[in-house]
């Protein structure tokens, strides 16, 4: 088993997962039934939560597939193909990751208005077609690196070497060779880190004791300020994987973030969709079940902070 | 300089930048990023809830998050001195390390002045914001701003830096 692998594993997801939470959200529509919206919007944010490892281990399998001198590929795997592949999903994990921030903040909203958003359903609705058909073309181009039955008519392929120099490469060239990128975005990342835990002290903390004047309906205000920073920081991070993506796949520090991320996403749902927190007031003490979900939430997100801190120095990065 | 070459050479320092045990440079450098998170995260919240942003929230109970925005700040204070000594030639060198000086001894003022203007007030959340809270609100914004940036820089700018492309 290795990261070849994972990526085999994790390619289905999105696709499958998009469409079919899409099935699922039309149904929703057809019905006006806002539990099925609910469901729809969470298993949206569930996906573009899983996206992150699919994508980021598609860079792994390249590395385990073409492990020849010189990042050579064994015969009847076409490189063209594969940065072709890369080039066609990096738009539709962008989209898809938009996507699930907006069903994120519908539900979000959901709890303020005690419906589901209007602006919110129409984006959400052609976000996840417009990422789900360019996953869609990014699964069947992925298809093609080495399923040569697959391929109608091997003469037709489009992906021929030789062409335009790939897009994705081409961001990364450009990160590496200019000097002030990288701090730029380091620098953006460490921001994005300070809103989001201003975002876990509060919250998380309040539950757990600290100023129980507040209550928890006020303090849900601001989660879309920690939401917003986890957003700076993907994209930055994404920036990072892109111009040194062999930093990252071949550190298992970095597995350790990314797998403490989804923990995150997944945590951050108790807040959204069960009713418990909201039954504190200010004055009162949080019952267990809340403070364990506050608990692990600065544990998580702690230990993402920590494995990013230790990449250079537990792994092999820089 | 010599000073700083004896600040450098110390066991001490030399144990932090030399040792190859996770505890020493690596978790001494983690501390001080989580107090960052701390310090700035919770004087973020308090300055964007003074801006407008969580309405809803009442803004005196937030004093109680100050102990530990101290306990962050002076964890960052013990961890950045035993940082600055052992790279004592570089860093006491790089202006950009005053910079960032500069900005945190503003960002602490501005803290200080929030606290005895806004916190202070017996009419807190009883009657709107002052526009002198939201101006310190902003300040406190752009001084902690001003702190990230310059310290996430001093890895890359000055005489000896990483920034070598």
């Amino acid at each position: 088993m290795n990261l070849a692998h994972i990526h085999l594993l994790l390619n289905h997801f999105p696709t499958i997962g998009f469409g079919m939470a899409l099935g699922l959200f039309l149904v929703a529509l057809v019905r006006n039934n806002e539990e099925l919206k609910r469901t729809s919007l969470v298993i949206f944010f569930l996906i573009s939560a899983l996206a992150i490892p699919t994508y980021l281990s598609g860079n792994a399998a390249l590395e385990t597939l073409c492990s020849g001198p010189e990042g050579a590929c064994p015969p009847g795997v076409s490189v063209a193909n594969i940065r072709a592949h890369e080039d066609a999903a990096l738009p539709g994990f962008l989209l898809m990751e938009i996507t699930g921030f907006l069903a994120w903040l519908g539900l979000w909203q959901f709890r303020l208005i005690s419906r589901t958003p209007r602006w919110n359903v129409s984006a959400v609705l052609l976000l996840s077609i417009l990422s789900f058909a360019l996953m869609a073309r990014a699964a069947n181009i992925g298809g093609e690196i080495r399923h040569p039955e697959i391929e109608a008519a091997p003469q037709a392929n489009e992906h021929t070497e030789g062409n335009v120099q790939p897009l994705v490469r081409g961001i990364g060239a450009y990160v590496t060779g200019h000097t002030w990128v990288w701090p730029s975005c380091e620098t953006l990342h460490f921001v994005g880190l300070s809103m989001l835990f201003s975002v876990l002290l509060l919250v998380d903390l309040r539950i757990l004791g600290i100023a129980k004047r507040m209550s928890f309906a006020a303090l849900y205000q601001l989660l879309p300020l920690g939401m917003i920073g986890f957003a700076m920081n993907l994209t930055t991070g994404m920036v990072f994987f892109i111009a040194a993506p062999e930093q990252y796949t071949k550190n298992p520090v970095f597995y350790w973030k990314i797998l403490f991320v989804i923990l995150g996403a997944v945590n951050v749902l108790y807040f959204m969709l069960l009713d418990e927190p909201w039954k504190v007031n200010a004055g009162d003490d949080a019952p267990l079940t809340a403070k364990l979900v506050a608990g692990s939430a600065l544990f998580v997100w702690v230990g993402v902070l920590f494995f990013g801190h230790m990449l250079p120095f537990l792994g092999n990065a820089f | 300089m010599e000073f700083l070459r004896l600040i450098e050479g110390s066991s001490f320092s030399q144990w932090v930048t030399g040792s190859s045990s996770v505890l020493a440079f690596p978790s001494i450098l983690l501390l001080h990023t989580i107090g960052m998170g701390v310090v700035v995260g919770i004087s973020a919240g308090v300055d964007l809830r003074i801006l407008g942003l969580a309405p809803a929230m009442p803004l005196a109970p937030m004093e109680r998050f100050f102990p530990l925005l101290w306990v962050g700040f002076w964890v960052n204070a013990v961890t950045g001195v035993i940082l600055l000594a052992a790279d004592a030639t570089t860093k006491a060198t790089n202006p950009d390390f005053y910079v960032k000086m500069a900005f945190i001894t503003l960002a602490v003022i501005n803290q200080q002045i929030m606290r005895n203007r806004v916190f202070r007030d017996p009419f807190i959340d009883k009657r709107p914001l002052t526009s002198e809270a939201k101006i310190l609100a902003l300040t406190s914004i752009i001084f902690w701003l001003g702190a990230i940036t310059s310290g996430r820089l001093l890895a890359y700018v000055g005489p000896v830096s990483g920034l070598t492309k």
